[in-house]
């Protein structure tokens, strides 16, 4: 073996610890297939798949309830659900899209294809990294376990405004703690988010590949950095507002309770000045999709890079001043909405400069309408009209008359749907033959695009007349003396086609899965790092050799220099194969351990069962001190000149 | 070259009108609570900034756009991605380009800058030439009702003047309106008067809205309130300088009695339809649309043919089943304040919150079956700890299923009869 032979001062000797001196306990399961290696994974390829599958799921789970509220107001004064239930869906349509669908989903592509595209090998702490995973599960089982109680799942509205999330206001009957689940859960879904971007986040600055400056990122990368430093700093001011929530409603302070003299304004604030900052964090990752689709299939760089990633940078800080441009019907008085009004228009500057640079690159490309482009096509045309609509309510005058009228739910959908999940869906149709090394069907794809595409202009155009016809949002029933029937019916005749589109999509996807055509390698003549990997799907180590950057469009410079590149990365095998060979991090029990305390814990605490929820403390902090004693563990892999790769857990330990 | 314009921009110029059709015909943009079909001064000039934004955006879009669709099938290559075919220039764009086009959004965005502000200020409260002529009420949201009071007419030994969910106000003057909620946040929305302002717990909110003719109008709770939302609704009437005054003097007076005659007509009333309907069944017809004014009007009026001895025993009925609790009669034994005002609640063109028109079938059926009708609504739960409809249980404070109150087809016959007559 090349390690017998190969030792350098950096080198520690496989026998420095024994793998068979640790306590049974701490014993690192190595297994690479099968139940075990998904629980205890580490693998940023994997808990990315945990992911997507899981935010997949969701996504269909919100589908079926958005479909309901869709059949409830096909026509007026409809009985097809009660009012109740229907709050109840609105609510976790809401939520569940948010929290479950789309930001995991983001998440899933940060996960996977983030550090390959610096060229890393895992992310900074593989261990957190699949404990981010856990958390975000345990968090969306807290919120959807209502739906199997008496009280039904969460009724307050994602937004939850004070007092109706009050004792007073929220429940049904004694003992109805479907607000408190959604509390709790949000609160552990921000645990999730905020681990998960600090990772990230250390991730992008430490880990890079050498010669891969930050000005060399492949934009993918840069908004995974600023969603992640979006969620670090947005994500405190909800969970302080959802912890003075819990305290009112589990041991009576007066935070928002009106009775108390608590102010329900000021939730509000809380609760926006995470929202807003929520909104760039659902749509950054895409417009960094989109950012990579476009000059691939336009075989040409992004037009304006340092200005696409800068107003990224803008429209995360400006993010962050605009809160209460959805507060502007609450009385704020004329400077504060003067002053809102004109910091929301000025966010449509760096937003418009990005559409510029996508048709910028578009312009004199040679455009090949793929699949994953004509998505890409899409959601430009789409974001761009759910922006022109955003502009139409920065204008506070006119949002008097918009703000929670169907109008608002058009122009959101067209920046979410026609935005995120577009990109999103490109994403994975991109990325399909890296990640499972088989292409799906053109014509297929095709189709369910032009599906989507149509059902959602159906669904969600007429909501802007519906809006400017006054129709309110969240509301159960209308009359049918309103004006509002024949939209209110088109909308849910495009709800249907929507769903077959997203139907034939998904199915599309797992037969492409079991049986599609195999595809490997650089199949879309790709730009960026991840698709130089050795094999699709990529090896757990990602790269045989650590790549080194000399480009900002890092592959498409290696294949412009191939044999350049191939006698560098000769060298490079050697010097790293003289430090010991690749350093792999090992698996470990211990971040699902710490999630379930998170889960027995938090379902205790939301039914103000208080003994349980110490009791779920307890298994956490055990799973956290098992956690900080197993040690940092890691093992090396040894790449022969043929590609074999030797070495594992428990085989050369140090 | 294949891309050529002009088919492309007819057919575009085909799916736009396609497009514009059920918008047009189909009167998308003409319902009762229409934000275009504005009626004053405050729904006026918040529809001119929608205007201007729509103006600056669409040129915006139409530049935009065309740029996209001519780039992308003007640059589109059929067949394979061939990774042998000549590259296309690798150029990374043009700083001179990426400055010129951020001008010019900014350029476009003071376009909409300008009429925002100068309308924020505007329909913040009423111009301070007119407002000493303003009329000043307070609007007051509650689950799932609003009530309205007016501070400037007080009633010896009763205070203000109080009514629920129909406003009147006096057309072709400014009305100031106090905004408070008594539970959750509402929010106070009449289109085609104005946009919305809500109803904040420990905040003192106000809005401004003038009518510039007589009118009916409909108006809805726009924020998210709790399981009726929905189905909070309201009107607002705005009548005559002269109409209004006489409005006025009428409701100022303690509530209406019939005085019992021996010759009494009988039966008259029978002839309404009792039978229940379905869960959230309309309440409108069609003549009452055709001239809701007209309806409401006729309402202020007592009717022909009232049985006295069936009002009678409708007043005894609506204090032995405990209404008297909630509701105030002013004059009558009605004395609670948890509940929408019915000392004029014959004069009302609706029911239940702006929901049902105000007849007798409508009333009987929300008598009968309140949860029914607005699910969850306190006169069937019970508010503020006393039992409604159901009976609460005194340890769980929650709802044990037994039937606190019970009305029957001819106790609400009688009922009905006696809140038709307070006129």
């Amino acid at each position: 073996m090349a390690t017998a032979t190969l030792k350098s001062a950096h080198y520690t000797a496989p026998q420095a610890v024994k793998p068979a001196t640790r306590p049974w306990f701490f014993t690192r399961p190595a297994a690479k297939t099968g139940l075990v290696s998904w629980l205890t994974t580490v693998d940023h390829k994997k808990i990315g798949l945990l992911y997507a599958v899981t935010a997949l799921f969701f996504f269909l789970v919100g589908g079926v309830e958005a479909l309901m509220i869709r059949v409830q107001l096909a026509v007026p004064n409809n009985t097809f659900i009660s009012h109740q239930l229907y709050n109840e869906l609105f609510t976790m349509h809401a939520t569940t899209m948010i929290f479950l669908a789309v930001m995991p989903l983001s998440a899933a592509f940060f996960n996977y294809m983030m550090p390959l595209q610096i060229g890393a090998r895992d992310v900074a702490f593989p261990r957190l990294n699949g404990f981010a995973f856990w958390v975000f599960l345990v968090g969306a089982i807290v919120l959807n376990v209502g739906w199997f109680t008496r009280a039904g799942a969460p009724d307050v509205g994602w937004f939850g405004y004070a007092p109706l999330t009050s004792v007073a206001y929220s429940s049904q009957f004694a003992g109805d703690s479907s607000t408190d689940l959604w509390i709790m859960g949000l609160q552990i879904l921000g645990v999730s988010s905020v681990i998960g971007s600090l990772n990230f986040i250390v991730t992008i600055i430490n880990m890079r590949a050498p010669g891969l400056t930050m000005m060399r990122l492949p934009v993918f990368t840069w908004m995974t950095l600023f969603t992640a430093f979006l969620i670090i700093l947005s994500f405190p001011a909800i969970t302080i507002a959802l912890v003075e929530l819990m305290m009112d409603r589990s041991f009576g302070t007066g935070f928002f309770e009106v009775a108390r003299g608590g102010m329900p304004i000021l939730w509000q604030h809380l609760f926006w000045i995470f929202g807003h900052p929520e909104v760039y964090i659902l749509i950054l990752p895409a417009m960094g999709i989109i950012s990579e689709i476009l000059p691939t299939f336009s075989r040409k760089p992004l037009f304006g890079y340092p200005i696409v990633v800068f107003s990224g940078a803008v429209i995360g800080f400006l993010g962050f001043g605009v809160w209460s441009h959805h507060m502007f019907t609450t009385g704020l008085g004329t400077m504060a909405t003067a002053a809102f009004s004109l910091a929301t228009m000025a966010i449509a500057v760096p937003t418009g400069v990005k559409i510029f640079n996508w048709v910028g690159t578009l312009w004199g490309g040679q455009i090949s309408t793929r699949t994953p482009m004509m998505f890409a096509l899409g959601f430009i045309w789409m974001f761009m009209m759910g922006g022109f609509s955003g502009v139409m309510h920065s204008a506070a005058p006119a949002d008097a008359q918009q703000q929670d009228s169907y109008f608002v739910v058009a122009h959101f959908h067209y920046v979410l749907i026609g935005g995120s999940i577009f990109a999103l869906l490109a994403g994975i149709h991109f990325w399909f033959p890296l990640v499972f090394g088989r292409i799906v069907s053109e014509f297929w794809g095709k189709l369910s695009f032009w599906v989507i595409f149509m059902g959602f202009n159906v669904t969600f155009f007429p909501m802007h007349f519906l809006g400017l016809n006054g129709m309110p949002r969240r509301t159960a029933v209308y009359d049918g003396n309103m004006g509002w029937n024949s939209a209110n019916l088109t909308a849910t005749i495009g709800a249907f086609i929507l769903a077959i589109g997203i139907g034939t999509y998904f199915t599309v996807m797992v037969y492409t899965y079991l049986k599609g055509k195999k595809a490997t390698g650089d199949v879309w003549d790709a730009r960026t790092l991840e698709w130089s990997v050795p094999t699709t799907p990529p090896p757990e180590h990602n790269f045989h050799i650590t790549p080194v950057v000399h480009a900002r469009d890092a592959y498409w410079y290696e294949k412009t220099h191939a044999k350049e590149i191939a006698a560098e990365k000769a060298k490079n095998a050697q010097a790293e194969e003289s430090h010991g060979g690749i350093h792999m991090p090992s698996q470990s029990w211990f971040p699902i351990i710490t999630a379930t305390g998170m889960l027995i814990g938090g379902l205790f605490f939301a039914h103000h069962h208080f003994l349980g929820a110490i009791a779920g403390g307890c298994v956490m902090l055990l799973g956290i001190i098992g956690w900080a004693f197993e040690g940092p563990g890691g093992y090396h892999l040894h790449i022969a000149k043929d590609g074999t790769v030797t070495g594992g857990e428990g085989q050369d330990a140090h | 070259m294949r891309f050529s314009p002009v088919p492309f921009l007819r057919r575009a110029a085909t799916t736009c009108a396609l497009l514009a059709l059920p918008v047009l015909h189909g009167g998308w943009l003409s319902g009762p609570q229409s934000t275009f079909d504005v009626k004053g001064p405050v729904a006026r000039t918040q529809l001119d900034v929608f205007y201007v934004t729509v103006w600056v955006t669409m040129i915006v879009f139409v530049i935009v756009a065309s740029i996209l669709a001519y780039a992308t099938l003007k640059f589109r290559t059929k067949g394979p991605i061939d990774k042998n075919s000549p590259v296309p220039d690798q150029g990374h764009g043009n700083p001179f380009v990426e400055l010129g086009l951020i001008g010019a959004s900014i350029g476009a965005l003071v376009f909409i800058a300008v009429p925002t502000l100068k309308a924020i200020w505007y329909t913040y409260d009423v111009p301070a030439e007119q407002r000493a002529n303003a009329y000043e009420v307070t609007a007051r949201g509650l689950q799932w009702w609003f009530q309205f009071e007016y501070p400037a007419e007080q009633i010896d030994g009763s205070g203000q003047l109080v009514t629920g969910n129909e406003l009147v106000i006096p057309a072709g003057r400014p009305v100031r309106i106090n905004l408070r909620t008594s539970d959750v946040i509402h929010s106070f929305w009449v289109p085609k008067l104005g946009g919305k302002v809500d109803m904040m717990p420990n905040r003192g909110n106000h809005l401004w809205l003038q009518a510039d003719e007589p009118g009916y109008f409909w108006g809805q709770c726009a924020e998210y309130c709790g399981e009726s939302h929905a189905v909070m609704r309201f009107r607002v009437i705005a009548l005559g300088a002269e109409d209004f005054a006489a409005w006025l003097e009428n409701q100022k007076k303690p509530a209406r009695t019939v005085a019992p005659v021996a010759d009494a007509p009988k039966a008259a009333f029978a002839s309404y339809d009792m039978t229940p309907k379905k869960r959230n069944s309309p309440g409108y017809t069609a003549a009452f649309d055709a001239d809701p004014m007209g309806a409401w009007t006729a309402l202020q009026f007592p009717e022909k043919n009232e049985d006295p001895t069936l009002i009678a025993q409708g007043r005894a009925l609506f204090k032995e089943k405990n209404c008297i609790t909630c509701h105030n009669v002013r004059g009558h034994e009605g004395i609670g304040v948890n509940a929408p005002d019915l000392t004029h609640f014959g004069s009302r063109s609706t029911l239940a919150a702006g929901l049902l028109e105000n007849n007798k079938s409508n009333l009987h059926r929300w008598i009968v079956e309140p949860n029914n009708v607005k699910p969850g609504n306190k006169m069937y739960m019970g508010v503020n700890g006393m039992a409604g409809y159901m009976e609460i249980d005194p340890a769980t404070k929650a709802m044990n299923g037994k039937a606190h109150i019970a009305v029957n087809d001819t106790e609400a016959r009688a009922m009905v009869e006696y809140l038709h007559s307070l006129k």
